[in-house]
């Protein structure tokens, strides 16, 4: 006869984990992110504390996760033209090392994440990702 | 001329992610979308390590804190 588990345990979902709360949350934090400039203190605190929470909670099992494919089909390997075409294109730019001539991704980032609300979306796109990824 | 051409490469980048984003969201698409790729990625362990997950979770926290950081 086969054993059976003592106890079936079904997590109930947390209030807190739904879009209407998450969503909020992560658009203040993308907003006090977003003002703080460059290479200040605030913002290397601001991003290794949020980031460092996020993989805190990532790695334990604090957060439910939606359930991971065993396999995945060969057609994946489509995705390695975009990862190939991008790493060309950096890896070619930070050789050559020859500044706004041929710049490099971040290069030519920078100048658009200078303006607080740019820098804030940006902050959003990160978070939502991250989130996404402790999620997964 | 030079810059022209790296402003062009990286848009093609950007644009190839989109568009395979959207080909796999289609009905019956073979291709799977970035995120059951990473939610694979993140299967990977050595033995009770999980080396996909901290793997990529650090790619991620250092992409931020390179771009919004530094």
């Amino acid at each position: 006869m086969m054993e059976q588990p003592r106890e079936l345990v079904v997590e109930a979902p947390r209030a807190w984990d739904r879009p209407v709360v998450t969503v909020p949350v992560l658009v203040c934090i993308s907003v006090v992110g977003g003002q703080f400039p460059s290479f200040s203190a605030a913002a290397n605190i601001w991003t290794l504390g949020t980031g460092g929470a996020l993989i805190w909670l990532g790695l334990g099992n604090r957060v439910p996760r939606r359930p991971a494919p065993r396999r995945v089909d060969r057609a994946a390997g489509w995705w390695l033209l975009p990862i190939t075409v991008f790493g060309v294109f950096e890896g070619a730019t930070f050789v050559m090392s020859v500044g706004d001539e041929f710049p490099t991704f971040s290069r030519l980032a920078d100048p658009l994440l200078e303006d607080p609300m740019v820098r804030s979306a940006a902050w959003f796109a990160w978070l939502a990702a991250f989130w996404g990824l402790v999620r997964r | 001329m030079m810059r022209m051409l790296a402003i062009g490469g990286f848009l093609l980048a950007l644009a190839l992610f989109a568009l395979l984003e959207v080909l796999s969201r289609r009905e019956g698409s073979r291709i799977p979308s970035l995120g059951v790729v990473c939610a694979y990625v993140m299967r990977y362990e050595v033995g009770p390590v999980p080396v996909g997950r901290i793997g990529l979770f650090g790619f991620w926290w250092w992409l931020g804190w390179h771009f919004l950081a530094r």
